[in-house]
């Protein structure tokens, strides 16, 4: 072997392990225990964070620890398009992207879990005994707390649209939420609250007169709140926001209380999963009792099973909120949302609503 | 095939084999509507989403324009949680929206404006049943027509296909049951009084034949009326059998207790010459005890129902030529005319010829017994005919039929056996011959005739 060809395969070995790292941040890869058996491998592509990931894949391990688990956390367009392209790569998918899995499930691309649901699940929560919604994660606003140097913290949808309104100037972009037209969950909230109230469109309307920063993602959201370049973030995912409140002494959470939004993680075993009994073996931990107490207590996802009550469970949310909180559920209503006229029509409806009021050239020169 | 040799197995299966197949026509017609009901109360969520859905259809930006209700589809899943596909089609047959790109229907406009039609389909490994409702716009400035087709999965259909049929089975199979069961029953009932009749004939005596009295369905008491016929006509046959016997030991003791006598009488003799005139005696009686015992037996044999004769084609003139070669010299000695008078040619007749010159013989003996002094045999044909006449003193008219009884004379001196006639009826019998005595042809005598059937070329 010549110096130069030595030097060519350190140099291509080199660039494989600087993309595997790369790689590494978006992907986990937990091996099985030594001597537990054949290793059984299992697939998992989500859209689930990995800390939030990480306590329940741990959980499950120590109940089977044979099996070894590849975790993949994507976004919900890169899953949805993965999983199009590749039915037969994952065991189980995972996504908050309601509607897509729903279709996905619609289509037949998904495997019956076989009486893995247990009765006592919320109808609302699970279709066919193939798609199953396993947290319970309520849409929140955050505020910094330099808002109260100007009014009074928003409680719900109605005072956010009079503090809008009233303290327009003082707002006037430092105020964000999500943008329907990049995000996916963004529209999917919006098509769910121009449902559910149809004083929402007052309230894009209001948001766009204060030239709402529009962004893409929670994440953004946050960031600007904790810089203190923000002052309300409204529509963020409770789930991820809950943990950075917590760190960040000027942030509070609020959680509308006439009515709120809530997005679940929706899984289901694929059709042509390589490994459909490991797979419908990780859904049922997701969906037993102590796979749900994982989910209350070692993270912030929410969990849903019936039995599991106490902070961090929809049980105590719900008690908290009543009947407030807004479950989609899992029905064929949600393909609704992805039709494309009415994608089309709603786009262009909050697009205008979004305009209508805000200040044009001549107003802001005055 | 064991069913088919048991009456109860025939009845049953001939009364089972149109309720089974009832049964099955049954649960076929059950089976089809049970789907019909089924498809109807399913097709009205295809209808109604449909509908939903085609009300929300406008003309907007120059094309066609849908605000999809999200209940419209929550509707076409119904309870069954079935899997849901719409799709929005133009005028020209192109997708509009929809999340599913469904074939188009085959079927034409209804005759109204408003068109729905139904079917049943295959897509994408998926069965589905489809709807697809034909409208226009509701515009007074665009009247464009616009297809809305719906579709979903089958299994609440199934479901409700399945739960209407297993409450018909339910019914027909426990109707079935109890049909098969009462007809079990009725078959059996129905049979009974055979059971009692076969065990009313298994218990009898063999010995008695008296009537069975029984009560019996009607049916089976022409079988019982037709037994106890038989029953009577047994008696009667037992009766003359038991008379013949009597008779036949009667005929036979008579002579042989002459014999003894006879022989005794001899024995207190010393003369030779007496012993000779015993012996001769004896020797003449016993002769003709041998013949009374030869034709008891010759009736005997020919009385016996299952005697079958086996009859070959043969010539009544040699029959009688050879009758009157056997009896001349005899006849001659005794100073009577045996003559015969043959038809020309061949007399075919099927028969046995020992039997038939038995006949001729006991005729030619009867007739010399009772001091006829001419006999004549002849032969005629077309029906062929075998005749002996003679001129004794006949038969009175009513007692002809009398003479044919064994063990009748004419006369009681002791000479005939009264046998002879009982024989040749027998044997006329066995040649399905018919015998009639008659008057000679100068009003005195006898004329025995017998006349055959032509045989069968």
């Amino acid at each position: 072997m010549t110096p130069r060809r030595l030097a060519r395969l350190t140099a291509l070995i080199a660039l494989w392990v600087l993309s595997a790292l790369a790689h590494a941040q978006q992907s986990l890869h937990l091996p099985a225990a030594e001597g537990a058996g054949t290793p059984r491998p299992l697939v998992i592509h989500a859209a689930l964070d990995l800390p939030q990931a990480r306590p329940l894949l741990a959980a499950f391990q120590r109940r089977h620890p044979e099996v070894a688990v590849t975790y993949h956390n994507l976004t919900t367009l890169d899953l949805h398009e993965r999983f199009l392209a590749h039915p037969d790569a994952a065991d189980v998918v995972i996504s908050s992207a309601m509607p897509w899995q729903f279709a996905l499930a619609n289509a037949g691309h998904a495997r019956p879990l076989g009486g893995h649901i247990t009765d006592a699940w919320p109808a609302w929560a699970r279709w066919r005994d193939e798609l199953v919604a396993f947290t319970f994660e309520p849409i929140v606003m955050v505020v910094h707390q330099e808002l109260t140097n100007i009014a009074e913290v928003p409680r719900n949808h109605a005072e956010l649209l009079t503090l809008l309104e009233e303290r327009r100037e003082a707002l006037t972009g430092r105020v964000a939420t999500y943008d329907p037209v990049v995000s996916g969950v963004g529209r999917t909230y919006a098509m769910e609250e121009s449902r559910l109230s149809p004083r929402y469109w007052d309230l894009v309307a209001a948001l766009g007169a204060a030239e709402a920063k529009l962004v893409a993602t929670t994440g953004e959201m946050l960031d600007g709140l904790e810089d203190g370049s923000l002052l309300i973030g409204y529509n963020l995912l409770g789930s991820y926001a809950l943990p950075r409140v917590e760190a960040h002494p000027d942030l509070a959470l609020v959680v509308p209380d006439d009515y709120a939004l809530v997005t679940q993680r929706v899984a289901f075993v694929p059709r042509q999963a390589p490994h459909p009994e490991t797979g419908t073996r990780f859904v049922a931990f997701l969906l037993s009792e102590a796979g749900q107490r994982v989910i209350a207590k070692q993270t912030s996802l929410g969990a849903l099973h019936p039995g599991v009550t106490g902070p961090g469970s929809a049980a105590a949310l719900r008690k908290r909120l009543e009947d407030a909180l807004r479950p989609p559920g899992l029905g064929p209503g949600l393909l609704a949302g992805l039709d494309r006229l009415k994608r089309q029509a709603l786009l262009a409806r909050w697009r205008r609503e979004f305009r209508r009021a805000q200040p044009s050239a001549p107003s802001t020169a005055e | 095939m064991r069913v088919a040799h048991s009456l109860y197995g025939r009845l049953l299966a001939w009364l089972a084999l149109p309720l089974l197949s009832l049964g099955a026509l049954l649960l076929l017609q059950a089976g089809w509507q049970a789907k019909a009901t089924a498809d109807r109360a399913h097709d009205r969520l295809l209808d109604a989403a449909s509908l939903a859905i085609a009300e929300q259809v406008q003309w907007q930006d120059g094309r066609l324009w849908l605000d999809l209700p999200p209940a419209a589809l929550e509707m076409l899943a119904g309870d069954a949680e079935e899997r849901v596909f719409y799709s929005l089609v133009d005028q020209q047959g192109r997708h509009i929206t929809g999340n599913a790109e469904l074939p188009a229907h085959p079927g034409a406009d209804a005759e109204s404006g408003d068109t729905l039609l139904y079917r049943d389909l295959e897509w994408q490994g998926l069965a589905l049943r489809q709807g697809v409702r034909r409208s226009r716009l509701e515009d007074w400035r665009n009247r464009e027509r616009f297809e809305v087709r719906v579709a979903h999965t089958r299994e609440g259909r199934d479901a409700l296909r399945q739960a209407l049929l297993r409450g018909n089975l339910a019914g027909i199979l426990g109707m079935g049951a109890l049909a098969v069961a009462s007809l079990l029953l009725a078959v059996r009932a129905a049979l009974k009084p055979l059971t009692r009749l076969r065990h009313a004939i298994r218990a009898r005596d063999p010995r008695t034949l008296v009537p069975l009295e029984l009560s019996l369905p009607r049916e089976l008491a022409e079988l019982r009326e037709a037994l106890n016929e038989l029953l009577v006509r047994m008696r009667r046959v037992r009766a003359n059998q038991e008379r013949f016997i009597g008779d036949a030991s009667h005929q036979l003791r008579t002579p042989l207790a002459g014999i003894s006598a006879r022989a005794e009488l001899a024995l207190r003799d010393t003369d030779p010459e007496a012993w000779r005139d015993a012996l001769t005696t004896i020797q003449a009686t016993s002769e003709r005890t041998a013949r009374l015992a030869m034709q008891l037996l010759s009736l005997t044999r020919l009385d016996n129902p299952e005697y079958q004769a086996t009859h070959r084609p043969l010539d009544l003139n040699a029959c009688v030529r050879r009758a009157v070669r056997d009896h001349w010299t005899s006849c001659r000695q005794a100073g009577v005319d045996l003559g015969a008078e043959c038809a020309e040619g061949e007399v075919a007749v099927n028969g046995t010829e020992w039997q038939l010159e038995e006949a001729l013989a006991n005729l030619i003996d009867n007739a010399r017994r009772y001091g006829a002094r001419r006999i004549t045999l002849a032969t005629l044909r077309s029906p062929p005919r075998l005749v002996v006449e003679d001129d004794g003193p006949g038969i009175a008219p009513e007692r002809r039929l009398l003479a044919l009884r064994p063990f009748h004379r004419g006369r009681d001196d002791g000479e005939g056996s009264g046998l002879g006639l009982a024989i040749v009826d027998g044997i006329a019998r066995t040649h399905r011959a018919r015998l009639t005595l008659d008057a000679g042809a100068e009003g005195g005598g006898l004329r025995v005739e017998l006349r055959f059937a032509e045989p069968s070329p």
